[in-house]
């Protein structure tokens, strides 16, 4: 799941770990320092399967932002209602790189191509000025400081 | 004799005061991320204006913000940490060269600022804790640490670099009603479970290793006693620190201390406008 994930964005492979139900990026020098216990958290953590979906986390979008073409760059505005959960209209847009196809998961950039998180194209409608359905972003450090349980 | 009359003379006693003082909110450039310069031009767009800390490297006072500094982008893209001046201090005066281990890193900020000079160890024991730990090192993009939910008396595997950032009964900048909760028998207590974590920590380091204990406590229980029980039963000496504060003191009531415990800094709110803080590094003979 989390390979197809990444093949959304790019056909390169990233080198993972699996520790449970969760992926960290592989790392041998890190490796090297491993006490003999199980880790429960190792270096960047890219998401986790739960209920059977792969969810992923923001160190793996923004891993992806630097080998994928994939991206949304948006304006001071849309990063702010972006962060704020809310799906990108035009007047966010700055550009948009890689497949234009509807349905596509895109990744959205800040104007300093930092990641703010990721969603889908939506479909060119009549009148409608949205352009992509907000997923996740980078917000949801608030809601986890706020409610520890959330994932 | 009431809770008030009680710290204001012991500290009396030690040259502090219990004075309250109002706080500047501070932050944390987190270097991985971006540069202390570049951070304050970024923030400076926001209308949040930041005034350099002289004592710290990368610590800025908070001067002016409009908005909650939490709800700003950057602080949710990771490029910086709240974090208080006096707290910024351990890591600094550890200066790690090589792999640390961070003995409860909970919430994460100075996990995050070790990050920035080595590749972590970090443990913490309590659950939800860990979780906090665990979405700073996220939102930070902390790429070089291992952490583990253990605790920390059950690691067994040598370093050359410790942070004890031991558990303490805090100080009464940190909460309200400090005073009125506190009492020597509660810091007698903790004062046992600290010389604990110190004796287990030194028998982790490694020859000529380097430790650095610190505590938010200014109880010299809580600090100078349990420096003392480790130069009285380990092969460590403490080193000096270059770094704001007073000497740790020699003489309380009926303890006398080794005349190197003026090596340690005891941090006053009242002399340095930042929470009251104790810090002692100490290295492992060879």
């Amino acid at each position: 799941m989390l390979k197809h994930f990444i093949h959304q964005f790019t056909k390169t492979e990233v080198p993972y770990l699996q520790i449970g139900g969760k992926f960290f990026l592989k790392n041998p020098e890190l490796a090297t320092y491993r006490l003999p216990q199980k880790e429960d958290y190792f270096g960047i953590f890219l998401g986790e399967i739960r209920r059977n979906t792969f969810f992923p986390a923001v160190g793996l979008l923004d891993l992806l932002s630097q080998i994928s073409v994939e991206k949304v760059v948006v304006n001071q505005h849309g990063e702010l209602d972006f962060l704020y959960g809310k799906h990108l209209r035009k007047r966010h847009i700055l550009s948009i790189t890689g497949t234009d196809r509807p349905g596509s998961l895109k990744l959205v950039q800040n104007e300093h191509d930092e990641n703010l998180g990721y969603g889908i194209l939506a479909a060119e409608k009549k009148g409608s000025q949205q352009v992509l359905r907000h997923i996740l972003d980078r917000g949801i450090f608030i809601q986890r400081d706020k409610n520890p349980d959330s994932p | 004799m009431d809770s008030q009359t009680f710290f204001t003379q012991r500290y009396q006693e030690i040259g502090g005061s219990l004075e309250r003082i109002v706080l500047q909110r501070c932050i944390r450039t987190n270097t991985l991320r971006i540069s202390s310069n570049d951070l304050q031009k970024r923030l400076a767009k926001r209308g949040v204006h930041l005034q350099k800390i002289p004592f710290v490297k990368d610590g800025f006072y908070v001067s002016t913000s409009r908005f909650n500094l939490v709800s700003c982008p950057e602080y949710l893209l990771g490029l910086f940490y709240i974090q208080d001046a006096a707290a910024q201090l351990p890591v600094e005066m550890l200066n790690p060269l090589g792999v640390v281990l961070d003995a409860f890193a909970a919430p994460g900020g100075k996990t995050s600022q070790l990050a920035c000079y080595a590749p972590v160890v970090a443990i913490e024991e309590n659950k939800s804790r860990f979780q906090k730990l665990w979405n700073n090192l996220e939102r930070l993009g902390v790429g070089n640490c291992i952490a583990y939910n253990m605790d920390f008396l059950e690691v067994t595997t040598g370093f050359e670099w410790i942070l004890l950032d031991a558990p303490c009964s805090g100080n009464y900048m940190l909460e309200p009603g400090w005073v009125q909760k506190n009492s020597l028998e509660r810091i007698l207590e903790r004062s046992y479970i600290q010389q604990q974590f110190m004796h287990h920590a030194l028998s982790l380091l490694k020859k000529n290793g380097v430790l650095v204990y610190s505590t938010c406590s200014l109880e010299p229980e809580e600090d100078e006693l349990v420096i003392q029980s480790a130069l009285d039963t380990q092969h460590v000496h403490l080193e000096p620190l270059s770094c704001i504060g007073d000497p740790g003191v020699t003489v309380f009531q009926n303890y006398r201390f080794d005349p190197s415990m003026t090596l340690c800094r005891r941090i006053w709110p009242s002399k340095h406008q930042i929470i009251g803080f104790f810090m002692a590094r100490l290295r492992k003979h060879a």
